[in-house]
């Protein structure tokens, strides 16, 4: 763990709630950052991220008892996903449940869910690995997955890949299992 | 509501689009009760969407970085300073809608 986040962390711990609502200043500058994009992988839209983020943050001044002991940044997103971040998660979506077809579990599951071991690796590794990991698949397969990652949509691939909307899925589908494949691969030798 | 129940392969390909643009709410409104099902059944469906996810916050979370924390923090401040508020004001006795009760003055029997 970097000086920075150190110090910011050790503000924190301060009993009085003014003192530690100074210390919140550098922790958010040295934090923000990293959690907005980890964020942004469950909710995929910035404004959301950052009203969830406020909240977390204002959980985090009122109750810091959780971060006392961390002494990695890996440690720190994990404690801040699991007691700060699922929460807040959970309340997005929780007034849905009555217009889903889908159990309460699940929904949790799906909007905020525990941690595999790939969600604990540091945003540069994942990048790193994702990297290998596409540079292994067949040309149409990167091909699909690059051009969704470019935003486009079904039809889109389907018309740049000379094929059908069905069969871009598919190719999606197929693709995504064999980099969770890949992945847990690297996961197993780390 | 789609006229075919969509298969697990399709699913995973809506939810991936929707988290990529940041539609979730409307994915779930879009299943059916079956879907909803077979979403639930699917180990494979819930092994990928941990990679989706991933795909998710590689390919698209610059986006959610704001150049201007400063004003971020301060809207971290204004929540912390309301909390402080709350816990700082004493909360006020809890008002009843209905009528008070007045205390009834109590029988006693007449001595004849």
């Amino acid at each position: 763990m970097n000086r920075r986040l150190r110090n910011a962390l050790k503000g924190l711990t301060a009993l009085e709630d003014d003192r530690r609502r100074r210390a919140m200043e550098p922790f958010v500058r040295a934090t923000f950052d990293i959690f907005i994009r980890y964020l942004y992988r469950y909710l995929g839209n910035e404004v959301e991220c950052e009203d969830v983020l406020e909240d977390v943050y204002a959980d985090i001044w009122e109750n810091p008892q959780r971060l006392s002991h961390v002494t990695s940044e890996r440690e720190l997103l994990r404690t801040v996903y699991m007691y700060y971040m699922r929460k807040r998660l959970r309340e997005v979506y929780r007034r849905m449940n009555r217009h889903v077809h889908l159990p309460q579990i699940d929904l949790e599951n799906l909007t905020a869910p525990d941690l595999g071991i790939l969600e604990t690796m540091s945003q540069t590794e994942l990048e790193q690995v994702l990297h290998r990991a596409l540079g292994r698949l067949k040309a149409r397969e990167r091909r699909g997955i690059e051009l969704w990652m470019q935003g486009m949509s079904s039809r889109a691939i389907a018309n740049e890949l000379r094929t059908t909307v069905p069969a871009v899925k598919m190719l999606k589908y197929r693709t995504i299992l064999k980099l969770k494949e890949m992945l847990n691969e690297y996961c197993g030798k780390v | 509501m789609t006229e075919r129940d969509r298969t697990i392969q399709e699913l995973l390909s809506d939810y991936a689009g929707a988290l990529r643009d940041g539609g979730v709410p409307v994915f779930l409104k879009s299943l059916s009760r079956q879907e909803g099902q077979a979403i639930a059944d699917s180990g494979e469906f819930w092994g990928a969407t941990e990679v989706v996810r991933i795909l998710n916050g590689a390919g698209f979370a610059n986006k959610a970085v704001t150049a201007d924390v400063g004003l971020f923090m301060s809207r971290v401040d204004a929540n912390i300073a309301s909390r402080l508020k709350k816990s700082t004001t004493p909360s006020k006795p809890r008002r009843t809608c209905g009528r008070k009760s007045v205390t009834k003055p109590q029988r006693t029997e007449e001595t004849i």
